[in-house]
Protein backbone atom coordinates (compact mmCIF):
# COMPACT_ATOMS: atom_id res chain seq x y z
CA UNK A 1 0.00 0.00 0.00
CA UNK A 2 1.75 3.48 -0.84
CA UNK A 3 1.68 6.36 1.63
CA UNK A 4 -1.27 7.89 -0.15
CA UNK A 5 -3.56 5.24 0.05
CA UNK A 6 -2.59 4.40 3.80
CA UNK A 7 -3.20 8.23 4.49
CA UNK A 8 -6.52 7.64 2.26
CA UNK A 9 -7.26 4.52 4.32
CA UNK A 10 -6.73 6.05 7.78
CA UNK A 11 -8.59 8.71 6.49
CA UNK A 12 -11.37 6.95 6.08
CA UNK A 13 -11.32 5.49 9.04
CA UNK A 14 -12.40 8.66 10.88
CA UNK A 15 -14.71 9.57 8.82
CA UNK A 16 -16.84 6.36 9.25
CA UNK A 17 -15.60 4.66 12.00
CA UNK A 18 -14.65 7.55 14.42
CA UNK A 19 -11.22 5.90 14.84
CA UNK A 20 -9.21 7.38 17.53
CA UNK A 21 -6.29 5.21 16.25
CA UNK A 22 -6.05 6.12 12.49
CA UNK A 23 -6.89 10.07 14.03
CA UNK A 24 -3.12 10.10 15.70
CA UNK A 25 -1.89 7.79 12.97
CA UNK A 26 -2.53 10.66 10.91
CA UNK A 27 -1.64 13.16 12.61
CA UNK A 28 2.11 11.79 13.08
CA UNK A 29 2.31 10.58 9.43
CA UNK A 30 1.10 14.26 8.40
CA UNK A 31 1.70 16.86 11.43
CA UNK A 32 5.80 17.70 10.72
CA UNK A 33 5.11 18.34 6.90
CA UNK A 34 2.32 20.51 7.20
CA UNK A 35 3.85 22.20 10.15
CA UNK A 36 6.84 23.45 7.95
CA UNK A 37 4.26 24.64 5.02
CA UNK A 38 2.91 26.04 7.82
CA UNK A 39 5.88 28.12 8.88
CA UNK A 40 6.67 29.51 4.94
CA UNK A 41 3.90 30.91 5.76
CA UNK A 42 3.25 32.33 8.95
CA UNK A 43 7.08 32.63 9.32
CA UNK A 44 7.04 31.01 12.92
CA UNK A 45 7.46 27.58 14.06
CA UNK A 46 5.47 28.05 17.18
CA UNK A 47 2.04 29.44 15.22
CA UNK A 48 2.20 26.67 13.11
CA UNK A 49 1.74 23.92 15.46
CA UNK A 50 -0.94 25.54 16.96
CA UNK A 51 -2.12 25.86 13.21
CA UNK A 52 -1.69 22.65 12.43
CA UNK A 53 -3.07 21.59 15.82
CA UNK A 54 -6.08 23.81 15.11
CA UNK A 55 -6.86 22.03 11.53
CA UNK A 56 -6.57 18.19 13.02
CA UNK A 57 -9.04 19.50 15.78
CA UNK A 58 -11.39 20.82 13.41
CA UNK A 59 -10.99 17.62 11.04
CA UNK A 60 -12.28 15.64 13.89
CA UNK A 61 -15.35 17.75 14.86
CA UNK A 62 -16.16 17.44 11.15
CA UNK A 63 -15.14 14.21 10.63
CA UNK A 64 -18.78 12.92 10.34
CA UNK A 65 -19.59 15.70 7.26
CA UNK A 66 -16.24 14.80 5.60
CA UNK A 67 -17.08 11.12 4.18
CA UNK A 68 -16.84 13.46 0.36
CA UNK A 69 -13.47 14.40 0.49
CA UNK A 70 -11.86 13.14 -2.71
CA UNK A 71 -8.41 13.24 -1.35
CA UNK A 72 -7.67 14.05 2.15
CA UNK A 73 -3.78 14.97 2.16
CA UNK A 74 -5.02 17.73 -0.41
CA UNK A 75 -7.80 18.55 1.72
CA UNK A 76 -5.24 18.76 5.06
CA UNK A 77 -2.91 21.15 3.27
CA UNK A 78 -5.56 23.77 1.60
CA UNK A 79 -7.21 23.92 5.27
CA UNK A 80 -3.15 24.28 6.71
CA UNK A 81 -2.94 27.34 4.18
CA UNK A 82 -6.08 29.02 4.89
CA UNK A 83 -6.20 28.71 8.04
CA UNK A 84 -2.03 30.14 8.05
CA UNK A 85 -3.21 32.86 5.27
CA UNK A 86 -6.17 33.95 8.45
CA UNK A 87 -4.25 33.88 10.82
CA UNK A 88 -1.05 36.32 8.83
CA UNK A 89 -4.39 38.63 8.07
CA UNK A 90 -5.08 38.76 11.93
CA UNK A 91 -1.72 39.38 13.16
CA UNK A 92 -0.55 42.00 10.29
CA UNK A 93 -4.15 43.38 9.87
CA UNK A 94 -3.99 43.33 5.90
CA UNK A 95 -5.19 41.19 3.90
CA UNK A 96 -3.30 37.42 2.66
CA UNK A 97 -4.93 36.05 0.11
CA UNK A 98 -2.40 34.71 -1.82
CA UNK A 99 1.17 32.77 -1.12
CA UNK A 100 3.32 36.02 -2.58
CA UNK A 101 5.41 36.45 1.01
CA UNK A 102 6.78 32.67 1.57
CA UNK A 103 9.58 32.65 4.22
CA UNK A 104 12.18 29.96 2.40
CA UNK A 105 13.80 29.85 5.73
CA UNK A 106 11.15 26.98 6.42
CA UNK A 107 11.37 25.22 3.20
CA UNK A 108 14.47 24.71 2.60
CA UNK A 109 15.93 20.94 2.35
CA UNK A 110 19.04 19.13 1.18
CA UNK A 111 20.70 15.62 1.19
CA UNK A 112 21.56 14.36 4.17
CA UNK A 113 25.36 14.79 4.27
CA UNK A 114 27.73 11.82 4.94
CA UNK A 115 25.29 9.08 3.44
CA UNK A 116 27.63 7.79 1.53
CA UNK A 117 26.90 9.45 -0.95
CA UNK A 118 26.37 13.59 -0.78
CA UNK A 119 29.20 15.29 1.23
CA UNK A 120 28.48 17.86 3.62
CA UNK A 121 30.35 20.40 1.38
CA UNK A 122 27.60 19.28 -1.70
CA UNK A 123 24.68 19.37 0.15
CA UNK A 124 25.43 23.21 1.18
CA UNK A 125 26.20 23.86 -2.75
CA UNK A 126 22.64 22.32 -2.98
CA UNK A 127 20.69 24.40 -0.31
CA UNK A 128 22.53 27.14 -1.65
CA UNK A 129 21.19 26.85 -5.08
CA UNK A 130 17.69 25.88 -3.25
CA UNK A 131 17.92 29.42 -1.28
CA UNK A 132 18.37 30.88 -4.82
CA UNK A 133 15.20 30.08 -6.46
CA UNK A 134 12.20 32.11 -6.34
CA UNK A 135 10.14 31.39 -3.36
CA UNK A 136 7.39 29.68 -5.04
CA UNK A 137 9.76 27.00 -6.82
CA UNK A 138 11.30 26.19 -3.60
CA UNK A 139 7.77 25.34 -2.35
CA UNK A 140 7.02 23.46 -5.24
CA UNK A 141 10.27 21.53 -5.08
CA UNK A 142 9.68 20.85 -1.47
CA UNK A 143 6.19 19.75 -1.88
CA UNK A 144 6.87 17.26 -4.70
CA UNK A 145 10.82 15.90 -3.37
CA UNK A 146 9.83 16.24 0.52
CA UNK A 147 5.94 16.03 0.68
CA UNK A 148 5.66 13.72 -1.84
CA UNK A 149 2.76 15.10 -3.21
CA UNK A 150 1.51 14.81 -6.54
CA UNK A 151 1.49 16.85 -9.62
CA UNK A 152 -2.21 17.47 -9.38
CA UNK A 153 -1.84 17.83 -5.92
CA UNK A 154 0.32 20.77 -6.33
CA UNK A 155 -1.86 22.20 -8.76
CA UNK A 156 -4.69 21.81 -6.78
CA UNK A 157 -3.14 23.17 -3.47
CA UNK A 158 -1.72 26.63 -5.56
CA UNK A 159 -4.00 27.38 -7.77
CA UNK A 160 -2.07 26.77 -10.98
CA UNK A 161 -1.80 24.20 -13.83
CA UNK A 162 0.28 21.02 -13.94
CA UNK A 163 2.33 22.42 -16.79
CA UNK A 164 3.51 25.41 -14.39
CA UNK A 165 4.36 22.64 -12.17
CA UNK A 166 5.94 20.28 -14.16
CA UNK A 167 7.97 23.70 -15.19
CA UNK A 168 8.59 24.92 -11.87
CA UNK A 169 9.99 22.00 -10.98
CA UNK A 170 12.44 21.26 -14.12
CA UNK A 171 13.77 24.69 -13.41
CA UNK A 172 14.41 23.68 -9.81
CA UNK A 173 16.53 20.46 -10.66
CA UNK A 174 18.21 22.22 -13.82
CA UNK A 175 19.54 25.15 -10.62
CA UNK A 176 20.62 22.20 -8.36
CA UNK A 177 21.97 20.01 -11.23
CA UNK A 178 24.63 22.85 -12.48
CA UNK A 179 25.28 23.79 -8.72
CA UNK A 180 27.19 20.32 -8.26
CA UNK A 181 27.70 19.43 -11.63
CA UNK A 182 30.81 21.30 -11.81
CA UNK A 183 31.59 20.37 -8.49
CA UNK A 184 32.37 16.70 -8.12
CA UNK A 185 36.01 16.02 -6.99
CA UNK A 186 38.62 14.79 -9.36
CA UNK A 187 37.65 11.04 -8.66
CA UNK A 188 34.48 11.08 -8.75
CA UNK A 189 34.71 13.47 -12.01
CA UNK A 190 36.64 10.75 -13.78
CA UNK A 191 33.48 8.14 -12.88
CA UNK A 192 30.59 10.33 -13.50
CA UNK A 193 32.22 13.33 -15.70
CA UNK A 194 32.47 13.10 -19.88
CA UNK A 195 32.93 16.43 -20.53
CA UNK A 196 30.38 17.28 -23.55
CA UNK A 197 33.48 19.37 -25.36
CA UNK B 1 28.51 22.56 -26.71
CA UNK B 2 26.18 22.96 -29.56
CA UNK B 3 22.73 23.29 -29.50
CA UNK B 4 21.52 19.77 -29.75
CA UNK B 5 23.25 19.57 -26.41
CA UNK B 6 21.28 21.96 -24.85
CA UNK B 7 17.84 20.82 -26.03
CA UNK B 8 19.27 17.40 -24.75
CA UNK B 9 20.07 18.50 -21.32
CA UNK B 10 16.68 20.72 -21.28
CA UNK B 11 15.36 17.65 -21.26
CA UNK B 12 17.46 15.78 -19.23
CA UNK B 13 16.07 18.40 -16.20
CA UNK B 14 12.77 17.86 -17.07
CA UNK B 15 13.14 13.93 -17.08
CA UNK B 16 14.99 13.81 -13.79
CA UNK B 17 12.34 16.03 -12.47
CA UNK B 18 9.52 13.69 -13.28
CA UNK B 19 11.16 10.58 -12.56
CA UNK B 20 11.65 12.55 -8.70
CA UNK B 21 8.14 13.55 -9.15
CA UNK B 22 7.52 9.28 -9.94
CA UNK B 23 5.25 10.45 -12.96
CA UNK B 24 7.97 9.05 -15.27
CA UNK B 25 5.96 6.79 -18.30
CA UNK B 26 7.45 3.82 -20.07
CA UNK B 27 8.45 6.07 -23.23
CA UNK B 28 10.07 8.80 -20.83
CA UNK B 29 12.04 6.19 -19.26
CA UNK B 30 13.68 5.32 -22.49
CA UNK B 31 14.38 8.66 -22.86
CA UNK B 32 16.06 9.08 -20.12
CA UNK B 33 18.01 6.06 -19.73
CA UNK B 34 19.69 7.25 -23.02
CA UNK B 35 20.26 10.53 -22.53
CA UNK B 36 22.29 9.18 -19.24
CA UNK B 37 24.37 7.15 -21.32
CA UNK B 38 25.13 10.18 -23.57
CA UNK B 39 25.84 12.59 -20.31
CA UNK B 40 27.01 9.93 -17.91
CA UNK B 41 27.49 13.02 -15.09
CA UNK B 42 23.84 12.92 -15.11
CA UNK B 43 23.80 9.37 -12.95
CA UNK B 44 25.82 11.16 -10.09
CA UNK B 45 22.88 13.99 -9.79
CA UNK B 46 20.00 11.44 -10.47
CA UNK B 47 21.34 9.32 -7.67
CA UNK B 48 21.36 12.80 -5.25
CA UNK B 49 17.59 13.44 -6.04
CA UNK B 50 17.04 9.78 -5.66
CA UNK B 51 18.44 10.27 -1.99
CA UNK B 52 16.45 11.01 1.29
CA UNK B 53 16.70 15.18 1.80
CA UNK B 54 15.77 16.34 5.10
CA UNK B 55 14.50 19.98 6.68
CA UNK B 56 17.81 22.18 6.23
CA UNK B 57 16.10 24.36 8.81
CA UNK B 58 14.50 22.97 11.99
CA UNK B 59 13.78 19.11 12.09
CA UNK B 60 11.55 17.35 13.90
CA UNK B 61 12.62 14.20 16.34
CA UNK B 62 10.14 11.52 17.01
CA UNK B 63 10.28 12.64 21.00
CA UNK B 64 9.17 16.01 19.47
CA UNK B 65 6.42 14.60 17.57
CA UNK B 66 5.58 12.41 20.63
CA UNK B 67 5.38 15.85 22.47
CA UNK B 68 3.10 17.59 19.72
CA UNK B 69 1.36 14.97 19.74
CA UNK B 70 0.49 14.96 23.27
CA UNK B 71 -0.19 18.97 23.45
CA UNK B 72 -2.89 18.32 20.86
CA UNK B 73 -4.56 15.08 22.38
CA UNK B 74 -4.76 17.61 25.50
CA UNK B 75 -6.69 20.15 23.47
CA UNK B 76 -8.92 17.30 21.65
CA UNK B 77 -9.60 16.27 25.37
CA UNK B 78 -10.83 19.58 26.79
CA UNK B 79 -12.57 20.41 23.62
CA UNK B 80 -14.53 17.05 23.68
CA UNK B 81 -15.56 17.37 27.54
CA UNK B 82 -17.16 21.03 26.68
CA UNK B 83 -19.25 18.63 23.90
CA UNK B 84 -22.45 18.01 25.51
CA UNK B 85 -23.53 14.09 25.29
CA UNK B 86 -25.85 14.56 22.11
CA UNK B 87 -23.66 12.77 19.97
CA UNK B 88 -23.97 9.45 22.55
CA UNK B 89 -25.94 7.53 20.11
CA UNK B 90 -22.83 7.22 17.62
CA UNK B 91 -22.10 3.68 17.40
CA UNK B 92 -18.89 3.00 18.82
CA UNK B 93 -15.30 4.32 20.11
CA UNK B 94 -16.59 8.01 20.46
CA UNK B 95 -15.26 8.78 23.57
CA UNK B 96 -11.80 8.42 22.45
CA UNK B 97 -9.48 6.36 24.11
CA UNK B 98 -9.48 8.68 27.06
CA UNK B 99 -12.29 7.30 28.61
CA UNK B 100 -10.93 3.94 26.91
CA UNK B 101 -9.25 3.23 29.99
CA UNK B 102 -12.02 4.16 32.23
CA UNK B 103 -14.34 1.98 30.88
CA UNK B 104 -12.07 -1.30 31.06
CA UNK B 105 -12.53 -0.22 34.43
CA UNK B 106 -15.90 -0.30 34.01
CA UNK B 107 -16.20 -3.65 32.50
CA UNK B 108 -13.58 -5.16 35.02
CA UNK B 109 -16.04 -4.31 37.65
CA UNK B 110 -18.86 -5.82 36.35
CA UNK B 111 -16.96 -8.98 35.36
CA UNK B 112 -14.71 -9.03 38.15
CA UNK B 113 -12.52 -12.22 38.10
CA UNK B 114 -14.14 -13.53 34.71
CA UNK B 115 -10.33 -13.31 32.59
CA UNK B 116 -9.32 -17.24 31.97
CA UNK B 117 -5.69 -17.84 32.08
CA UNK B 118 -4.12 -19.21 28.84
CA UNK B 119 -7.59 -19.31 27.22
CA UNK B 120 -7.17 -17.59 23.63
CA UNK B 121 -10.09 -18.01 21.32
CA UNK B 122 -8.32 -17.14 18.12
CA UNK B 123 -10.98 -14.94 15.78
CA UNK B 124 -8.86 -13.92 12.56
CA UNK B 125 -8.18 -10.01 12.46
CA UNK B 126 -6.63 -8.15 10.07
CA UNK B 127 -3.36 -6.84 11.71
CA UNK B 128 -2.13 -3.66 11.43
CA UNK B 129 1.96 -3.38 11.35
CA UNK B 130 4.61 -0.59 12.00
CA UNK B 131 7.95 -1.16 10.21
CA UNK B 132 11.11 0.78 10.54
CA UNK B 133 14.22 0.75 8.20
CA UNK B 134 17.46 1.10 9.48
CA UNK B 135 18.32 4.78 11.05
CA UNK B 136 14.85 5.26 11.88
CA UNK B 137 12.72 4.67 15.14
CA UNK B 138 9.00 5.39 15.60
CA UNK B 139 6.47 5.29 18.56
CA UNK B 140 2.69 4.25 18.05
CA UNK B 141 0.29 4.31 20.87
CA UNK B 142 -1.60 0.81 20.87
CA UNK B 143 -5.83 1.46 21.18
CA UNK B 144 -5.54 0.31 24.57
CA UNK B 145 -3.35 3.25 25.53
CA UNK B 146 -0.15 1.01 25.76
CA UNK B 147 2.63 2.74 24.23
CA UNK B 148 5.49 1.01 22.14
CA UNK B 149 8.26 2.71 21.28
CA UNK B 150 9.83 0.68 17.87
CA UNK B 151 13.82 0.54 17.25
CA UNK B 152 15.93 0.60 14.43
CA UNK B 153 15.06 -2.25 11.73
CA UNK B 154 11.97 -3.93 13.98
CA UNK B 155 8.52 -4.75 12.94
CA UNK B 156 5.87 -4.73 15.43
CA UNK B 157 2.03 -6.68 13.97
CA UNK B 158 -0.76 -5.64 16.27
CA UNK B 159 -4.54 -5.24 15.59
CA UNK B 160 -6.66 -1.90 15.12
CA UNK B 161 -8.66 -2.98 17.90
CA UNK B 162 -7.89 -5.24 20.74
CA UNK B 163 -11.24 -7.60 21.19
CA UNK B 164 -12.76 -7.39 25.02
CA UNK B 165 -12.37 -10.43 27.63
CA UNK B 166 -9.13 -11.34 25.29
CA UNK B 167 -5.47 -11.36 26.09
CA UNK B 168 -3.99 -8.32 24.13
CA UNK B 169 -1.66 -10.02 21.90
CA UNK B 170 0.84 -8.41 19.73
CA UNK B 171 3.68 -9.84 17.83
CA UNK B 172 7.87 -8.72 17.91
CA UNK B 173 10.18 -8.81 15.49
CA UNK B 174 13.32 -6.34 16.50
CA UNK B 175 13.63 -4.39 19.22
CA UNK B 176 10.89 -2.82 21.40
CA UNK B 177 10.11 -0.65 24.27
CA UNK B 178 6.87 -1.37 25.72
CA UNK B 179 4.83 0.79 28.43
CA UNK B 180 1.80 -1.38 28.89
CA UNK B 181 -1.48 0.23 30.27
CA UNK B 182 -2.88 -1.67 33.01
CA UNK B 183 -5.67 -4.13 32.27
CA UNK B 184 -6.55 -7.07 34.15
CA UNK B 185 -9.00 -8.67 32.12
CA UNK B 186 -6.93 -8.19 29.04
CA UNK B 187 -3.41 -9.42 29.60
CA UNK B 188 -0.81 -8.39 27.06
CA UNK B 189 1.23 -10.75 25.87
CA UNK B 190 4.40 -9.74 23.26
CA UNK B 191 5.23 -13.15 20.90
CA UNK B 192 8.73 -13.05 19.35
CA UNK B 193 10.34 -15.96 17.52
CA UNK B 194 11.90 -17.36 20.96
CA UNK B 195 9.35 -16.36 23.88
CA UNK B 196 6.35 -14.97 24.84
CA UNK B 197 5.91 -12.12 27.24
CA UNK B 198 2.50 -12.16 29.35
CA UNK B 199 1.99 -8.99 31.25
CA UNK B 200 -0.67 -6.82 33.36
CA UNK B 201 0.81 -3.61 33.63
CA UNK B 202 4.19 -2.61 33.14
CA UNK B 203 7.12 -1.14 31.39
CA UNK B 204 9.77 -3.42 29.71
CA UNK B 205 12.42 -3.75 26.54
CA UNK B 206 12.52 -6.80 24.51
CA UNK B 207 14.77 -6.98 21.77
CA UNK B 208 14.75 -10.08 19.97
CA UNK B 209 16.13 -9.71 15.78
CA UNK B 210 16.01 -12.38 13.79
CA UNK B 211 20.04 -12.54 12.61
CA UNK B 212 21.22 -12.18 16.49
CA UNK B 213 22.28 -14.46 18.44
CA UNK B 214 19.98 -13.90 21.73
CA UNK B 215 16.57 -12.80 22.63
CA UNK B 216 16.61 -10.27 25.49
CA UNK B 217 13.46 -9.48 28.09
CA UNK B 218 14.66 -6.54 30.21
CA UNK B 219 11.91 -4.99 32.93
CA UNK B 220 12.35 -1.69 34.01
CA UNK B 221 8.61 -1.72 36.11
CA UNK B 222 5.63 -4.36 37.30
CA UNK B 223 6.13 -8.22 36.86
CA UNK B 224 6.11 -10.27 33.40
CA UNK B 225 6.47 -13.80 32.82
CA UNK B 226 8.45 -15.24 29.96
CA UNK B 227 7.73 -18.04 28.07
CA UNK B 228 10.01 -20.16 26.29
CA UNK B 229 8.50 -21.19 23.02
CA UNK B 230 10.67 -24.31 22.42
CA UNK B 231 9.22 -27.99 24.21
CA UNK B 232 10.35 -27.48 27.07
CA UNK B 233 7.85 -24.22 27.22
CA UNK B 234 9.86 -22.83 30.56
CA UNK B 235 8.14 -20.19 32.46
CA UNK B 236 10.91 -17.35 33.89
CA UNK B 237 9.22 -14.98 36.08
CA UNK B 238 10.93 -11.59 35.79
CA UNK B 239 11.48 -8.69 38.84
CA UNK B 240 12.04 -5.27 38.07
CA UNK B 241 15.95 -4.34 36.92
CA UNK B 242 16.23 -7.64 35.92
CA UNK B 243 16.85 -9.21 32.27
CA UNK B 244 16.32 -12.68 30.74
CA UNK B 245 18.69 -13.63 27.83
CA UNK B 246 17.74 -16.61 25.93
CA UNK B 247 20.98 -17.68 23.10
CA UNK B 248 19.02 -18.68 20.01
CA UNK B 249 20.83 -20.22 16.81
CA UNK B 250 20.40 -16.81 14.75
CA UNK B 251 18.56 -17.17 11.59
CA UNK B 252 20.43 -17.80 8.30
CA UNK B 253 18.91 -17.24 4.90
CA UNK B 254 18.55 -20.70 4.45
CA UNK B 255 16.34 -21.72 7.86
CA UNK B 256 14.51 -18.20 7.83
CA UNK B 257 11.30 -19.32 5.74
CA UNK B 258 10.66 -22.86 7.84
CA UNK B 259 9.02 -22.50 10.95
CA UNK B 260 11.74 -23.77 13.50
CA UNK B 261 12.11 -22.68 16.86
CA UNK B 262 15.79 -23.91 18.14
CA UNK B 263 16.28 -25.13 21.30
CA UNK B 264 17.89 -22.66 23.68
CA UNK B 265 21.19 -23.47 24.57
CA UNK B 266 22.08 -21.79 27.71
CA UNK B 267 19.30 -18.97 29.46
CA UNK B 268 20.08 -16.21 32.00
CA UNK B 269 18.87 -13.77 34.18
CA UNK B 270 21.25 -10.87 34.88
CA UNK B 271 20.80 -6.92 36.31
CA UNK B 272 19.95 -4.52 34.06
CA UNK B 273 23.27 -2.30 33.35
CA UNK B 274 23.52 1.45 34.33
CA UNK B 275 25.73 4.23 33.73
CA UNK B 276 26.42 7.36 34.93
CA UNK B 277 24.17 6.21 37.93
CA UNK B 278 20.65 6.75 35.38
CA UNK B 279 20.66 5.51 32.41
CA UNK B 280 19.95 1.94 31.50
CA UNK B 281 21.67 0.76 28.26
CA UNK B 282 19.04 -1.51 27.79
CA UNK B 283 16.85 0.64 26.87
CA UNK B 284 18.70 4.27 26.42
CA UNK B 285 17.62 4.65 22.77
CA UNK B 286 13.44 5.05 23.95
CA UNK B 287 15.78 8.19 25.10
CA UNK B 288 17.09 8.89 21.28
CA UNK B 289 20.52 7.57 23.42
CA UNK B 290 22.96 5.35 22.27
CA UNK B 291 24.22 3.52 24.78
CA UNK B 292 26.89 0.61 26.17
CA UNK B 293 28.98 -0.42 28.90
CA UNK B 294 31.69 -2.95 28.48
CA UNK B 295 30.35 -4.34 25.65
CA UNK B 296 32.18 -6.23 22.88
CA UNK B 297 33.05 -3.99 19.72
CA UNK B 298 31.40 -6.35 17.30
CA UNK B 299 28.46 -5.98 19.39
CA UNK B 300 28.85 -2.23 19.49
CA UNK B 301 29.56 -2.08 15.44
CA UNK B 302 25.85 -3.98 15.22
CA UNK B 303 23.99 -1.00 17.23
CA UNK B 304 25.96 1.52 15.20
CA UNK B 305 24.24 0.16 11.91
CA UNK B 306 21.47 -0.09 12.68
CA UNK B 307 21.72 3.73 14.47
CA UNK B 308 22.80 4.79 11.41
CA UNK B 309 22.24 2.74 8.60
CA UNK B 310 25.48 1.86 7.41
CA UNK B 311 27.82 -1.25 6.84
CA UNK B 312 30.68 -1.68 9.11
CA UNK B 313 33.66 -4.80 8.57
CA UNK B 314 36.63 -5.63 10.14
CA UNK B 315 39.64 -5.77 8.11
CA UNK B 316 41.31 -7.17 11.56
CA UNK B 317 38.78 -9.79 12.89
CA UNK B 318 40.89 -9.83 16.22
CA UNK B 319 39.75 -6.04 17.13
CA UNK B 320 35.90 -7.77 17.27
CA UNK B 321 37.15 -8.72 21.03
CA UNK B 322 37.77 -5.15 22.11
CA UNK B 323 35.73 -3.49 24.82
CA UNK B 324 33.80 -0.39 24.83
CA UNK B 325 31.91 1.62 27.24
CA UNK B 326 30.28 5.11 26.54
CA UNK B 327 26.55 7.26 26.27
CA UNK B 328 26.00 9.11 22.68
CA UNK B 329 22.97 11.07 22.57
CA UNK B 330 23.41 13.51 19.03
CA UNK B 331 26.58 12.71 17.90
CA UNK B 332 27.09 11.85 13.90
CA UNK B 333 28.77 8.45 12.52
CA UNK B 334 32.34 9.90 12.68
CA UNK B 335 31.78 11.35 15.71
CA UNK B 336 31.06 8.33 17.64
CA UNK B 337 33.65 6.30 15.76
CA UNK B 338 36.53 9.49 16.55
CA UNK B 339 35.82 9.14 19.97
CA UNK B 340 36.00 5.35 20.27
CA UNK B 341 39.18 5.67 17.52
CA UNK B 342 40.99 7.96 20.34
CA UNK B 343 41.56 4.67 23.01
CA UNK B 344 43.90 3.86 20.07
CA UNK B 345 42.94 0.16 19.91
CA UNK B 346 41.67 0.64 16.47
CA UNK B 347 41.36 2.83 13.38
CA UNK B 348 39.12 3.10 10.66
CA UNK B 349 38.14 4.38 7.52
CA UNK B 350 35.46 4.80 4.70
CA UNK B 351 35.59 3.26 1.51
CA UNK B 352 34.37 4.74 -1.86
CA UNK B 353 31.53 2.56 -1.43
CA UNK B 354 30.78 4.36 1.62
CA UNK B 355 31.74 1.40 3.71
CA UNK B 356 33.03 1.68 6.74
CA UNK B 357 36.43 -0.51 8.10
CA UNK B 358 37.83 -1.38 11.14
CA UNK B 359 41.68 -2.14 10.96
Amino acid sequence: MGENEQIKALFERVCYDNSVQAYNELYIALCTRLIHFSASIVSSYHLAEEIVSDVFLSLWQKKNELSHVQNPVVYLYVSTKNRSLNTLQEQKRHQHDSLDELNTDMLAIAPEAENGMVSAEVSQKIERAIRSLPARCQLIFRLIKQDRLSYREVAELLNISTKTVDAQLTIAVKKISLAIRFDLSDETAQTYLRLDS
Amino acid sequence: MSFTDTMDQEKLYALLAREMAGILTTEEAEDLRQLLQQYPDASYIREVFSQNWTPAGKQYSPQQVQQLMEKHQQRLQQISEAEPYTEAPEPRRHWGWYSGIAAGLLILLALGGYWRYGQQKKTPVVLSQLVTDKRMRSQILLPDGSRVWLNAGSKLDYPPQFAAHQPREVTLEGEAFFVVQPDAERPFRVHTKTFQIRVLGTSFNVRAYPLEDSAVASLVQGSVEVVLNDASKQVVSLKPNEKLTVPVHPATEQTENIVAVHTPLVIYKSKLTTLQDSIITETAWVQNKLAFKHLQLDKVVTMLEQWYGVEINFSNNRKKQLYFTGVFESESLEEVLNALETTLSFSWHKDADGKIWIN
